[in-house]
């Protein structure tokens, strides 16, 4: 019988050896580096003209509660996306979105995007608009590294744990926003410390282990791409379109609206191609975007955040949190909305939204 | 041995109805696609098959995306199932086993004749689906193919690409069929060996639509089944290639070993 289950016993030391291997590789610790926040900050910052090329994946845990025209940015949020990614410089880039059977690709050059769409067979021409909503490529975590370290304060940033991300030994750096109206409680970043680029970021909102964001790279190669890669050509035979943007949209910006300077301590400030009618507040992480709303979308969507669970209804309007994400319709309580009716997005907490919006009312009086 | 038992397998008239069953159903897709000329839109339904109405000579990849879900791991499961349970349930095990050349031989040319057996399918699937898609439907000679990442690609492209795929899935069949051929030593009864085989593919199939199977999706036998849809992209993705064929290798070489410390030692009956 001792000689019979040796065999039994090679294949399940085989199977052991293969099964242990993807953890102990995991497992194995990485190389940290003494540099201090500020200093790596700096060095994430200046990453923008570093070459690579990788695939990375990002998982969202955010359900929002949108309507359909914004689908496409629900899913970024809430799903897991494949990103192809290959980058020369700041304007000449590509992302491909990687599904099991198509693909989604926006290829940036030097005065816009062409975004090819294999289910559409659509190529659609994009002039680089001031004011666009989240697309695959920002959530690369070169990109979202940057944008979310961009208005970081010193005191705002500390060092944590290195990582293994795509075969680099990544240094870590966390920026917990100071202002008490921010929703995200801490941005984690891990950037390769030979060039500064972010490999790995992950966004955590107060109150839930499950990050709100995770994007990493798990294949980084930091050789420059070739430019034929980059470049787009639409194919023979593709329907060939010019890209919509949010200037196109009604975003109400024809209601008047009077906002004050200041909302829940957060300052005003203002953004190359928004316009005036929307107000843009705080810095950082911890930003509110105020707008006017035209009567028939307030009714809307006031019916669907009211829809949504945990929603807190209440006279000042109704509010809503998708882990950092906070949106409330404020104002009148007409069912058909009206003037006086305004739409408050942001990171924020939903008590700092519950304080803009009186403050809204109070300068409206 | 291995030339004993391919000459088996292939003198099977059953050997030969599966393989026809097998391209009974794309078959029948093309024509019903000419037909009606609905095809689905480009990213929907089985890979490939938007864009035959306009370029035939792609029918070949979308009657492989026809068959690879369940028509082809079927025809695997029933052949990897019967290659040592048949032997059993039919009685001639013990006289295969009086040659002097040893169980694990007789595992290995048994697994060999399976390969071949995959291969051959797959490549005739390939070819009715060319001679059925270029009899059908239009014919690009001169026109460029458009990838799935939007360039375009060269009819030698395409053909280059098409034989990688064709590998590509004949390799993606051998964990299905090593499952199959386990089982097979297990019991007596090749239905039963098929059947566990199924099981094992549905289950697979099913774990990797969840979300909370996620972390354990990489490990799933028919995780990367559809991967040889990266051989058109633009540069091709090698990445889930290259991970569907390392796991395809892991599952044969733990389920032949298993079956290897099983047949060697099991006292045969039948």
């Amino acid at each position: 019988m001792v000689v019979r289950g040796w065999r039994w016993v090679v294949v399940a030391l085989g199977l052991a050896v293969l099964v242990a291997l993807p953890a102990l590789v995991e497992a194995l610790p990485a190389d940290d580096e003494d540099v201090s926040p500020a200093d790596l900050r700096a060095q994430v910052l200046a990453s923008d003209d570093v070459a690579f090329s990788g695939y990375a994946i990002s998982s969202g845990g955010l359900t929002l509660p949108v309507s359909d025209a914004l689908t496409g940015v629900a899913d970024l949020l809430s799903d897991q996306t494949a990103l192809r990614a290959w980058y020369r410089g700041s304007d000449d880039w590509r992302v491909d979105v990687v599904t099991p059977t198509g693909e989604t690709g926006t290829h940036r050059d030097a005065s816009g995007t062409w975004t090819w769409d294999y289910a559409d067979q659509r190529a659609s021409r994009g002039d680089d608009p001031p004011l666009a909503l989240p697309t695959a490529p920002d959530l690369l975590p070169s990109a979202l590294g940057r944008r979310l370290l961009s208005e970081a304060g010193d005191d705002e940033l500390s060092r944590i744990a290195p990582a293994r991300v795509a075969g680099v030994d990544a240094v870590g750096l966390r920026y917990t926003p100071a202002d008490p109206a921010a929703s995200v409680s801490a941005v984690d970043v891990w950037v390769d410390p030979s060039t500064g680029l972010p490999v790995r970021v992950v966004v955590r909102s107060a109150g839930t282990a499950t990050p709100a964001l995770d994007t990493r790279f798990l294949d980084l190669d930091l050789s420059a791409p070739a430019a034929t890669t980059t470049a787009f050509d639409p194919p023979p035979g593709a329907d060939v379109t010019a890209e919509r943007d949010l200037t196109d949209v009604d975003l109400g910006r024809q209601e008047r609206a009077d906002l004050p300077a200041t909302l829940a301590d957060l300052g005003r400030r203002s953004f190359d191609g928004v316009p005036d009618q929307i107000g843009a507040y705080g810095s950082g992480i911890t930003v509110l975007a105020v707008s006017a709303l035209p009567g028939r979308a307030a009714g809307s969507l006031r019916d669907q955040l009211e829809r949504t669970p945990g929603a807190v209804v209440d006279d000042l309007g109704v509010r809503i949190a998708a882990g950092p994400l906070s949106l409330m319709v404020a104002g009148t309580s007409t069912r058909d909305g009206g003037s006086g009716t305004y739409l408050l997005a942001g990171t924020v907490t939903l008590d700092a939204l519950a304080t803009a919006a009186r403050q809204i009312q109070e300068a409206a009086r | 041995m291995i030339a004993v038992e391919l000459r088996k397998l292939f003198r099977r008239p059953r050997t030969w109805i599966t393989i026809a069953l097998l391209n009974s159903l794309p078959v029948l897709v093309a024509v019903l696609l000419k037909v009606t000329d609905l095809a689905p839109r480009p990213g929907e339904g089985p890979a490939f098959l938007s864009a035959v109405l306009t370029n035939g000579t792609l029918f070949p990849l979308a009657a492989l995306a026809i068959v690879l879900p369940l028509f082809l791991p079927i025809a695997v499961a029933v052949v990897a199932g019967d290659s040592v349970a048949g032997e059993a349930q039919g009685g001639t095990l013990r006289y295969l086993l009086a040659r002097p050349a040893g169980r694990t031989r007789l595992l290995v040319a048994k697994l060999v004749a399976l390969v071949v057996f995959v291969l051959v399918t797959v490549v005739i699937v390939a070819i009715v689906g060319y001679v059925v898609g270029t009899t059908l439907f239009e014919v690009q000679s001169l026109g460029a193919t458009t990838a799935v990442s939007g360039t375009s690609l060269t009819p030698d492209q395409v053909a280059g690409r098409t034989l990688l795929s064709i590998g590509y899935v004949t390799i993606s069949m051998l964990g299905v069929a090593a499952f199959a051929m386990f089982f097979s030593t297990l019991t007596d009864s090749p239905q039963l060996a098929t059947l566990g085989a199924l099981a094992v593919l549905i289950g697979s199939s099913l774990l990797f639509t969840l979300d909370a199977a996620s972390d354990i999706a990489p490990y799933l036998p028919t995780r990367y089944w559809l991967s040889f849809v990266d051989f058109f992209r633009d540069p091709i993705l090698w990445r889930n290639v290259v991970r569907g064929l390392g796991l395809q290798a892991v599952y044969v070489v733990v389920l032949l070993g298993a079956a290897w410390a099983n047949f060697t030692t099991k006292d045969i009956t039948s």
